[in-house]
């Protein structure tokens, strides 16, 4: 340490010993060094190393630094400088071509660069976190000890597992449990809204996430019951630009809390969030016994480990854990730990947080980035191959001058490069134009910054050296090779081995053109048929109206219902604690098997009341609904879905009617089986569902069915009632099938994302098919004149010329087929209910594909079929 | 012979080696320069018409012994040439010539 601080910066030495000529280094140094010394003496260290720094700079002159080429090797330099002007004539002599391999070329490496940045994206979730290598979460889950594959591990847990880590292990830094975003009413001043994404939080939020606190303390902001931190745009919304800290917000019409903080909004890029905490003590304060049981299930735990500490050891005492603290809920209780960095995309727990991202749609994506990238390196070997004819002369001559072969390949590849180079510098400014664009199809926070990081730049260069390489390879070795002789004598032609290697090509790009086609239509049609699927029940002209358990519509929830039934717009009203779509919770539920034994599982929970099976025109397939005329059902019945039974041991339906049911301090019997329909997003299966009567106090729900077709009319109808009804609190509505439906949001993203690309991809595609046809249709200008002198029609000529590419375009298709289904099937696993891919799909990418490459064609086809042929005649 | 006129500064560094008489180095010129011009000099404007000069062929030098201080690197040395001796003595003359040429009176008045 001493030793180090008696030298000046180690990296302004390093960064002299780069810009300095080699052969001054030496002495210099030693001159700087000394002087650092004498400086330190006379000035102290800190003015010494500026002085330092200052020298170093002014050591930057022309006749210092090292210089840009070599000096003692003049030649190369100059060849170099020679290659580089040659390319640049050649691309100003032959504009169309050089204008569709730049496009090309750019568009690509644009596309590459922008899923780059969208992959980058999604890896970079929960990075901001300082502590981020050394926070975990806690998954519990309740089942049979004696059948592992009873415990389905869910994120949502209960409250004291957090403390019980924090009492049993030294190495746990701070716990800090969240529980799930419910609506509050929240009144300032004449601001009154419903929230709906604000959590209750232990005080120590900010010591295991990087939250930045803009005012306030963070480490006292959340001790004290009735507290509430605001993020900062919650904050503008309600007190503008005031200072909100100290100032008492209403809740809930009745209880004043304090705002104590603001914090910065949760990052994008975090895989929970939320608009406000409010302090886990208020909640304690509240229901204190939550905070005990095992059995309540509430709670999200993250805790971080000091550093240097290992997760190992805790995991494996696991055991002794629930020995020490569980007490008896260790017989069906257990819980795992998962690191944070596995949150976002490689975690597999039930019940999250927040939306998690998907490790297949990354690959997906990664595989267009290729694919695109492929189709226009193609383009760019293709049109230089096919050029290659014309550059044969140039190259004979260098050859008889004295070049050799490799420098004549360092001359092509230098060309490709200087292509690459420039198309690479165009794609970059598109990146910038359209990463916005981007950001509204992928409805991402995208942070273009990452463009200036040392790790993209490696990657920009090392992709630029690849493509260029890539794609100026093969018309290097093919021209290099070409022998002067025969050249300059003149009978040199096309080599037909470059027609066919120029053939494969083109058939590999539409392959691959294919399989994205049909890759967007998979995508589309099977988003369309989640869309329509037979829900299980009637989600048309369903209005939802969530009244976040304000007590006072709960105390008159007869009455209210009763009111909106004489409204000449609602068809029926039913109550309840959640919708489908919607969050619920779940309970260890004991229902007595065939044997008579009780055993316990923990399927989902409905609270509905009598009027929701009808309501939603869900089918009863055996027993009876919840009915008023059976006083005794509000404290004794259970209703479960097909799935609960089956998962009780009755794959028949009606055997589970008059089971015993032990189910949150309730016990009875299950009086009736309803048919399963989907309560979460298809990409699952229907899962266990029971259903209980409700009282008033667990409902937060109302669900209408409209009549009228005239949905205005009815909803401003409703909400003036609802305004007399319930003046305390606005109406917060949403319709029932828009609701579900934006759980398909992220896939709906996905497939206008897919769907750009894949456009994009065939739009390269096409500029390389065009670029072939101008030089094919040039080649053949001869013929074609004679034809036509002959006789032929327009229409001949344009179909001769079109045929050669249909023959390739039907082998790209039977590669593309057998591929694109492959991988499709792979996606569709993804959705537990999904199409199979019939033979339309493939079908229609080929018709698209087909129709779209001869429009491009005929551009230049037909121009030339319609051509004099005088002209191409006449010459020579 | 095509004259190279030595700038001011030029001028004023082949002076100082030549005081130096064969312990010319950078820190030393530079001291050197610091203490009997009173001006200030950055190791890189010294270097550069250093080695400038020793281009045209007016300095020639040498590397010294390698020492434990400045972290074991090797002094440069550098020393006129015949060269630039006759440079330097040239120079001086054209300044007494011009010298010389002032009337009287134009400095009297001071």
């Amino acid at each position: 340490m001493e030793k180090n601080h008696k030298y000046p910066p180690k990296y302004l030495l390093i960064l002299f010993r780069w810009f300095c000529h080699p052969d001054f280094v030496e002495d210099i140094e030693g001159d700087l060094l000394e002087r650092f010394e004498y400086k330190r003496g006379e000035k102290g260290l800190s003015r010494a190393r500026w002085f330092f720094f200052l020298e170093i700079l002014k050591l930057l002159r022309p006749g210092l630094i090292r210089p840009l080429f070599r000096t003692n090797s003049i030649l190369p330099n100059a060849m170099i400088k020679n290659y580089i002007k040659i390319a640049f004539r050649n691309m100003v002599r032959h504009k169309a071509f050089s204008v569709l391999n730049v496009a090309g070329l750019s568009v690509g490496i644009a596309c590459s660069i922008l899923i780059m940045i969208y992959v980058q994206n999604e890896l970079s979730y929960d990075k901001y976190n300082e502590k981020y290598e050394r926070t975990y979460r806690v998954l519990g889950a309740y089942g049979n000890p004696s059948v592992p594959s009873s415990f389905e591990y869910q994120v949502w847990g209960c409250a004291p597992v957090g403390p019980a880590l924090k009492q049993e292990f030294p190495q746990v830094e701070d716990v800090f449990r969240f529980t799930s975003a419910e609506p509050w009413l929240i009144a300032t001043g004449d601001k009154k809204f419903q929230e709906e994404n604000i959590v209750f939080a232990d005080s120590t939020a900010f010591d295991v996430f990087s939250w930045k606190m803009m005012k306030g303390n963070p480490e006292t902001a959340l001790v004290r019951p009735n507290t509430i931190v605001f993020t900062e745009s919650l904050a503008k919304k309600y007190f503008g630009d005031e200072n909100p800290v100290g100032q008492t917000v209403i809740m809930e019409n009745k209880d004043p809390f304090e705002v104590t903080g603001v914090m910065e909004d949760i990052p994008s890029n975090s895989h929970f969030s939320f608009d406000a905490m409010i302090s886990m003590s208020t909640f304690q304060s509240r229901r204190p016994s939550v905070f005990t049981t095992w059995d309540y299930v509430d709670f999200y735990t993250y805790f971080t480990i000091k550093p240097e500490t290992d997760i190992a050891s805790i995991i494996s005492q696991i055991p002794q854990v629930l020995e020490n603290h569980a007490g008896n809920a260790k017989n069906y209780y257990n819980f795992q730990i998962e690191p944070v960095s596995d949150a976002y995309l490689y975690s597999d727990a039930l019940r999250q947080p927040g939306p998690t991202g998907s490790l297949s749609n990354i690959y997906m994506f990664l595989t267009v980035a290729v694919f695109v990238l492929l189709i226009a390196c193609i383009n760019f070997m293709n049109l230089s191959t096919a050029r290659a004819v014309e550059r044969a002369k140039e190259v004979a001559i260098r050859k008889v001058i004295g070049s050799f072969r490799t420098t004549l390949i360092a001359q092509f590849l230098i060309e490709s490069m200087v292509i690459v180079l420039l198309s690479g510098i165009l794609a970059l400014f598109t990146v910038i134009l359209s990463v916005p664009f981007l950001e509204v199809i992928s409805g991402k926070e995208l942070s273009v910054e990452w463009l200036m990081s040392p790790q993209f730049i490696g990657i920009f260069i090392g992709g630029i050296l690849l493509v260029g390489i890539l794609s100026g390879s093969y018309p290097a070795l093919v021209l290099s090779n070409f022998k002067p002789a025969k050249v300059l004598k003149g009978a040199f032609k096309t080599s037909s081995s470059g027609t066919l290697l120029r053939q494969s090509l083109v058939v590999v790009q539409f392959a691959l053109s294919i399989i994205l086609l049909v890759g967007t239509t998979v995508v589309f049609t099977q988003l369309d048929f989640i869309r329509n699927y037979e829900l299980g029940y009637d989600s048309q002209q369903m209005l939802v109206v969530d009244y976040g358990w304000d007590p006072k519509v709960q105390k008159h929830l007869k009455y209210i219902k009763n009111e909106l039934l004489k409204n000449e717009h609602v068809e029926a009203v039913a109550a309840s604690r959640a919708v489908p779509g919607f969050f619920f919770p779940d309970a260890g539920t004991k229902i007595e098997n065939e044997q008579g034994e009780m055993i316990m599982r923990s399927p989902a929970i409905y609270e509905i009341d009598d009027d929701f099976i009808p309501t939603y025109k869900m089918e009863i397939v055996a027993g009876r609904n919840f009915s008023r005329d059976f006083p005794a059902d509000s404290a004794n019945s259970l209703i479960v879905n097909e799935a609960a039974a089956k998962l009780y041991g009755y794959p028949n339906p009606e055997d589970i009617i008059g089971k015993q049911f032990d189910q949150w301090n309730r016990t009875g019997h299950v009086v009736g089986v309803v048919k399963d329909f989907n309560y979460v997003s298809l990409h699952d299966r229907i899962e266990p569902l029971s259903l209980r009567y409700s009282t008033a106090e667990t409902t937060s729900m109302l669900s209408l069915r409209l009549k009228s077709n005239d949905i205005s009319k009815a909803l401003a109808s409703i909400d003036s009632q609802w305004q007399e009804l319930v003046p305390q609190r606005p109406m917060v509505s949403y319709f029932l099938d828009q609701n579900f439906n934006d759980q398909y949001e992220a896939d709906d993203r996905f497939g206008s994302v897919f769907s750009v690309f894949s456009g994009i991809a065939m739009f390269i595609a096409c500029l390389g098919l065009l670029g072939l046809t101008i030089y094919s249709t040039a080649q053949r200008a001869k013929e074609i004149g004679i034809r036509k002198v002959l006789g032929a029609s327009v229409g001949q000529i344009v179909r001769l010329l079109s045929m050669s590419f249909v023959k390739l375009f039907l082998i790209a298709l039977c590669v593309a087929v057998p591929l694109s289904w492959y991988v499709m099937n792979e996606w569709l696993q993804n959705f537990a209910y999904s199409i199979s891919i019939g033979w339309g799909v493939f079908a229609m990418a080929a018709m698209i594909t087909l129709v779209v490459s001869l429009i491009t064609m005929s551009f230049k086809t037909v121009s030339v079929a319609v051509a004099n042929p005088v002209k191409s005649l006449k010459d020579e | 012979m095509g004259k190279y006129q030595l700038g001011e500064f030029e001028e004023v560094v082949m002076l100082t080696v030549a005081i130096l008489q064969g312990d010319a180095y950078g820190i030393s010129i530079i001291e050197e320069m610091e203490k009997r011009l009173d001006r200030k000099v950055s190791i890189g404007s010294l270097q550069t018409v250093l080695r400038r000069l020793e281009k045209k062929g007016y300095l020639k030098s040498e590397f010294g012994e390698a020492t434990a201080v400045r972290g074991g690197k090797r002094k440069r040395f550098f020393a006129l040439t015949q060269h630039g001796q006759t440079i330097l003595r040239e120079t001086k003359e054209q300044r007494l010539g011009l010298w010389n040429a002032i009337p009287d009176f134009a400095l009297d008045k001071r």
